[in-house]
């Protein structure tokens, strides 16, 4: 599922865990993070009240209209954390690429969910 | 481009696999194949031939040739005894005795005495029967005659005294007539008394028919049957050329002289041996010493006749070899074509197939072409959008652009325009979305500017909101909850007659160069056109006034997040920073240079991410 364009995204209902990782440059983004953000919405619709969710994210490189969807999908989890169910953002950068520490505070900035920005030596 | 010459190395691969189908090395297998089995069906043939060769040669010596020989002894001894009892019968008869012994007087018994001697010789086959009287020295023959007086003085009639004085009761006596060619055997047999013989009878026997016997036993014209005496004479040959030659002028004298000098020779079985002959041939020689004389009997047979019955199976084992040859090529050929058969099918649906594909990547490739022609001219189309040089040497002063569409058309561009004599804008675009989507936009985004600034708004900050606010409208009036959400980044500046420097951004910042200082004025971090942006959104205009030597810099994202170097991450703004710093002491020409060597250093082998647009003036 991952090449060198998209990120590969696994969705464990059972650990509730969301995981995102690597670049993110399709061609058209939003055909790519549609379903993602169908199954996201899904399951925070369909999860009872104090369900909670962990989000995994690791993006070396996110262009512009990838940011747009990543930033749909963070807006979707805020709202769901303003309802009242656990959310909890992961972020992991490299100390190295400086890009995606900016971008990653970027979207923290608005938001009022746990999010947790995690530099890391290595890319994993 | 790329792809139309693949078109063209495609078409360029057909004839080379014409001759596929007629692989060399399937004839080179064939030809190995049957090699082998000739050499395979040469082997077994000339092994069976030699085996059955030395099986025959074998047999030949053991059996056939004693055989041949045994049997004429046997026969000749035979023919002997027979005669030697015939005459021993002869001699004791009373009435010839009494014939004889009356001096032939008695007429009676001398008819008698000649009946019992014609009878004798006509009924069983002797070639002479006789009585020569010891009283009258007459000699009687067959047919009545006496044939004549004998007489001491005689040397032909040395035979009768001799016997006369041998006193045995018979004895054998050979006489070679070379007159008639034939050797005839006496068995004399005395009468009366031994020591006081009244006369000697007996018969004489011709060998000839016997010697013409061996014709049966034969195996070709070159063999010879010799019966031959003590002294080495042959006395009977079945070719009457041989009679009275001796045995040392026909085989060689060494082999003349072992068979002539031993006496014992096959008493029991005869003796084989062979030699080579002056010819080279291999001459088989069997000899026996006969049981009623002291004659031997030797045979003669060339090797080349007595196996010439090989030459019948050498001819069938050629012939069958043959035939399995023919036989085995055949199936070969025919299971190889079986084998090859679907192989070859294989073969001609890979160049079926291979003709599609072709076929396939032309088309393509026509297609392929048709598109690259058609954004090729909406490049034409997007440059003319963008401003002149002139133009814009005019504004700026001294500047470069490095304008690079990722995919020959992109959603960066650059616009200027001149508000009035004093005052002009520049701004640098960077529509979401590359190629012809990216296109599209900046020419969408190129009009609204020009409106905006028809409309006299002519502040950058108060540009962008109105720019906002159209762009929204323009590309979400249809949205029935498409997710598709498009916009721009912008950095825009209004150049106020090389004092002032009025700057506002969209996600986009602005670039200044100053002393050994790299100042970075932030754009406001929103975009403008989204859906999620704000309809009325404000942005800050930022002043600048300018001093000599101050260089800006605007840059879509396209510079700095191009991927590269070692861990294949974004180029970087910090890095970026370095670079404008490091351009100081250049001219605007050999910085333009300078941005691109060190991105395309950085990029390495990695593609082109994204449109990118950098942007550098200095205004003196």
């Amino acid at each position: 599922m991952k090449t060198k364009s998209t990120p590969e995204v696994q969705f464990d209902r059972q650990k509730q865990r969301l995981r995102i990782e690597g670049q993110s440059y399709p061609e058209n983004a939003f055909k790519f993070y549609e379903p993602v953000f169908s199954w996201l919405n899904d399951y925070l619709t369909d999860s009872e009240e104090g369900a909670s969710l962990e989000i995994h994210i690791n993006m070396p490189y996110i262009n512009t209209s990838s940011s747009k969807c990543v930033m749909m999908i963070l807006e979707r989890l805020e709202e769901a954390h303003q309802n009242g169910q656990k959310i909890a953002v992961r972020w992991y950068y490299d100390v190295e690429n400086e890009t995606a520490k900016e971008c990653a505070e970027e979207f923290k900035e608005d938001l009022t969910m746990p999010f947790e920005l995690l530099p890391v030596e290595e890319e994993k | 481009m790329n792809q139309a010459s693949g078109g063209r190395e495609a078409d360029d691969a057909r004839p080379a696999r014409q001759s596929v189908i007629y692989d060399s090395g399937t004839i080179k297998v064939v030809v190995l194949a049957c090699l082998t089995i000739v050499l395979a069906v040469m082997i077994t043939g000339g092994m069976s031939y030699f085996i059955t060769r030395n099986a025959v040669v074998d047999k030949l010596k053991s059996r056939d040739i004693v055989y041949i020989i045994e049997s004429i002894s046997a026969k000749i001894d035979g023919r002997i005894a027979r005669a030697q009892e015939t005459a021993l019968i002869l001699a004791a008869d009373p009435a010839i005795n009494d014939w004889v012994t009356g001096a032939e007087q008695d007429e009676k018994l001398g008819k008698y005495s000649k009946t019992k001697i014609n009878n004798i010789a006509k009924n069983y086959d002797y070639a002479n029967t006789f009585i020569v009287s010891a009283i009258t020295n007459h000699y009687w023959a067959e047919d009545s005659k006496m044939l004549q007086v004998m007489s001491r003085t005689d040397p032909n009639a040395k035979w009768f005294y001799d016997m006369l004085a041998s006193g045995k009761s018979v004895e054998l006596n050979l006489d070679y007539n070379s007159g008639r060619q034939d050797t005839y055997v006496f068995l004399n047999a005395l009468m009366g008394d031994r020591k006081r013989p009244v006369g000697v009878t007996g018969v004489g026997l011709s060998l000839k028919d016997i010697a013409q016997e061996f014709q049966r036993y034969k195996f070709g014209p070159n063999s010879r049957l010799w019966l031959v005496d003590d002294n080495g004479e042959i006395n009977l040959s079945d070719n009457l050329n041989d009679n009275g030659r001796y045995l040392t002028e026909l085989v060689p004298t060494q082999v003349a002289v072992r068979v002539i000098e031993d006496r014992q020779a096959g008493t029991v079985s005869p003796q084989i041996s062979e030699y080579v002959n002056d010819n080279g041939e291999t001459i088989d020689l069997a000899y026996k010493v006969m049981k009623s004389t002291n004659w031997k009997l030797v045979a003669q047979i060339p090797r080349s006749e007595s196996i010439a019955i090989l030459s019948n199976i050498k001819l069938y084992t050629i012939i069958s070899s043959i035939i399995a040859l023919v036989l085995m090529i055949f199936i070969f050929y025919v299971v190889s074509r079986r084998i090859a058969d679907p192989l070859k099918r294989a073969l001609l649906l890979t160049r079926e197939m291979e003709k599609q594909v072709t076929e396939r990547t032309r088309e393509l490739a026509e297609k392929n072409q048709k598109i690259v022609d058609s954004i090729e001219y909406a490049k034409r189309i997007q440059e003319a959008i963008l401003a002149k040089e002139e133009e814009i040497g005019a504004v700026l002063g001294n500047y470069f652009i490095l304008w690079k569409p990722r995919d020959v058309v992109g959603g960066d561009f650059y616009w200027i325009r001149r508000i009035d004599d004093e005052r002009s804008l520049v701004a640098l675009i960077d529509c979401t979305g590359h190629g012809v989507p990216g296109a599209l936009m900046t020419m969408t985004v190129n009009a609204i500017l020009n409106q905006i600034v028809d409309h006299n708004h002519s502040e950058p900050a108060d540009i962008l909101t109105e720019l906002n606010r159209r762009m929204k409208e323009t590309l979400h009036r249809n949205d029935h909850g498409q997710i598709t959400d498009d916009g721009l980044d912008i950095g825009i500046c209004r150049i106020e007659r090389n004092k002032r420097v009025l700057f506002a951004g969209a996600k986009m910042s602005l670039y200044i160069h100053r002393k050994n200082n790299v100042e970075m004025i932030q754009g406001d971090k929103w975009s403008i056109g989204y859906r999620s942006s704000r309809n009325d959104l404000a942005f800050t205009n930022y002043e600048w006034e300018i001093q000599a030597g101050d260089c800006f810099y605007l840059t879509t994202d396209g510079y700095i997040d191009q991927n590269g170097g070692d861990k294949d991450y974004p180029f970087g703004r910090k890095r970026l920073l370095q670079v404008i710093l490091a351009q100081k002491t250049k001219d605007m020409g050999q910085q333009a240079a300078a941005f691109g060597d060190i991105l395309h250093q950085y990029m390495g082998n990695e593609p082109q991410r994204d449109d990118i647009t950098l942007l550098g003036f200095s205004l003196h």
